[in-house]
């Protein structure tokens, strides 16, 4: 009796097992299939050409053409073909390339994707925020209609790209500079790690002030531990601003007291200034990526 | 002495707030109010097209009287109410103003499906540009309408977890935000009548 009842549950246990199993392996081919509908290319460069309709020689055309309009404008311009949407909807998959490869500069959003699908005949073009005023829908939509539908027509795909892309650069131009993106972009990126020095600044000077043991103790411990909340800084930045706070909580009184208030501020301002100056175009070279542009859903559709 | 505590206490205050997701429920209200602004901006942008829709259609098309008439009275309708940012919170409000949306699409689509009947219409280039301008609004409108609907589950979402949950209940009060429903009927195409 005894043995049998203790056979029943494991065999129940077994039963479950299975039924549990079963279970994960629904969830993961659901999760799977929604996953499968049509993922989104990774971005290789201005033309990403899957579908592979351009020739290599219209390509490079293309491509320096963008290039050159980037670094003069700073708008960018992105081409993608694929085969064929597989039954998504051509206006959800091209708003969701957007959202991913973020083209165009952040801030200003000035960016447009062309996309084709071969198969399905469709044409798209997602325009960024920056840009709905100059290149509206309607614009976006006659573009289509009277630049590119026609030489896709012909089969003249190369013909259809390299015009669209000049329509669309004729109807942009002008809207954004280059230069005048570099220096907001470079406040952003340091401004909020100085802000937050500058106000550590001030409470280890007051803590240091009282006195310099737990002044150094309190900005080793907690410039990091504030960066590491706000930021989530890599375990190396967070030792370095350990030092910094180390020192900041000790040497900080010692400079104020000895100096005069106003000055000493004065050139800490100065310092984290001229830290961030040394960037220089450097970010500016071969290597392409979306400057973190956003999409609203403006833009055309059309088919040929 | 004294003052040590002080500080010590001012800063575990600040501390304390950043941690227990004060900021964060404040953050996510506001991208919610902001996502809102981009749904109502794309409806008043589809409605402002109605007027230049119906002259062109009128032109062509005189016979499609109802048809017409259907889609300016959705256009007052909609036109008459108007949900504020502080609204969004208000399920009754919400669900009234989907409803004359949703009855303005309806009209429209029904229209649509007249002009396919004209083919001088469907050729003239005016009608073409206001197409185009019609098919940019209607997509704008998803995509405010679905980037609503996740800022939406973001703050229930915040306001729901635990130490949120205990802040607002002290201090914020927020209540839970209305997403949009999918439109009653929309899973069904109009019908073609010839």
């Amino acid at each position: 009796m005894q043995s049998f009842k203790k056979m029943s549950y494991s065999r129940f246990d077994v039963f479950s097992g299975f039924l549990l199993v079963f279970f994960c392996f629904c969830i993961i081919t659901v999760a799977a299939a929604s996953a499968a509908a049509l993922d989104v290319p990774p971005l290789k460069g201005y033309v990403n050409d899957y579908a592979n309709i351009i020739s290599p020689s219209a390509r490079t055309q293309i491509e320096a053409e963008l290039k050159a309009f980037e670094q003069s404008d700073s708008t960018q311009v992105v081409i993608l073909t694929i085969p064929s949407l597989q039954g998504e909807v051509l206006e959800e998959f091209s708003i969701k390339v957007g959202e991913t490869w973020k083209i165009g500069q952040k801030g200003k959003d000035n960016g447009i994707i062309f996309l084709v699908s071969n198969q399905d005949r469709k044409i798209r073009i997602e325009v960024g925020r920056g840009l709905e005023g100059r290149l509206t829908d309607l614009t976006a939509g006659r573009i289509i209609d009277l630049v590119i539908k026609p030489r896709f027509k012909r089969g003249d795909f190369d013909g259809g790209f390299t015009a669209g892309i000049h329509a669309l650069i004729d109807a942009t131009r002008g809207e954004f500079k280059a230069e005048a993106k570099r220096l907001p972009a470079r406040k952003n990126g340091v401004s909020p790690y100085f802000t937050i020095i500058f106000f550590a600044g001030v409470v280890l000077l007051f803590i240091g002030r009282m006195s310099k043991l737990l002044g150094g103790a309190a900005g080793a411990i907690g410039l990091p531990a504030v960066l590491y909340l706000f930021f989530g800084a890599p375990l190396i930045l967070l030792i370095i601003f350990g030092l910094l706070g180390l020192a900041m909580g000790i040497f900080l009184p010692f400079l104020f007291s000895a100096g005069g208030g106003p000055g000493g501020g004065f050139w800490f301002g100065g310092g984290g200034w001229s830290s961030g100056g040394s960037g220089g175009d450097s970010d500016f070279g071969d290597s392409f990526g979306g400057g973190g542009g956003d999409f609203g859903g403006g833009g055309g559709s059309g088919d040929w | 002495m004294k003052k040590t505590f002080m500080y010590i206490a001012v800063i575990f205050v600040v501390f304390s707030l950043y941690s227990c997701g004060y900021n964060t429920m404040q953050a996510n209200e506001e991208a919610v109010k902001a996502a809102w602004g981009d749904v109502e901006a794309s409806y008043q942008r589809r409605s402002d097209l109605i007027p230049n829709l119906v002259e062109v259609v009128k032109a062509y098309a005189k016979h499609e009287k109802e048809t017409l008439q259907a889609v300016t009275e959705a256009r007052a309708k909609v036109g008459s109410m108007q949900v504020s940012k502080d609204m969004i919170g208000d399920p009754k409000a919400m669900a009234q103003f989907q409803a004359a949306q949703g009855a303005m699409s309806s009209a429209l689509s029904r229209l649509m499906v007249v002009v396919e009947r004209y083919p001088d219409l469907k050729a003239n280039q005016n009608f073409m540009d206001l197409q185009h301008q019609l098919e940019g609004t209607e997509n704008r409108i998803n995509v405010a309408r679905v980037r609503f609907n996740k800022s939406v589950q973001t703050f229930n979402t915040s306001i729901r977890i635990f130490p949120n949950s205990m802040t607002n209940s002290m201090l914020l009060h927020l209540t839970p935000k209305e997403a949009f429903k999918a439109e009653a009927g929309a899973e069904k195409a109009p019908a073609v009548k010839f």
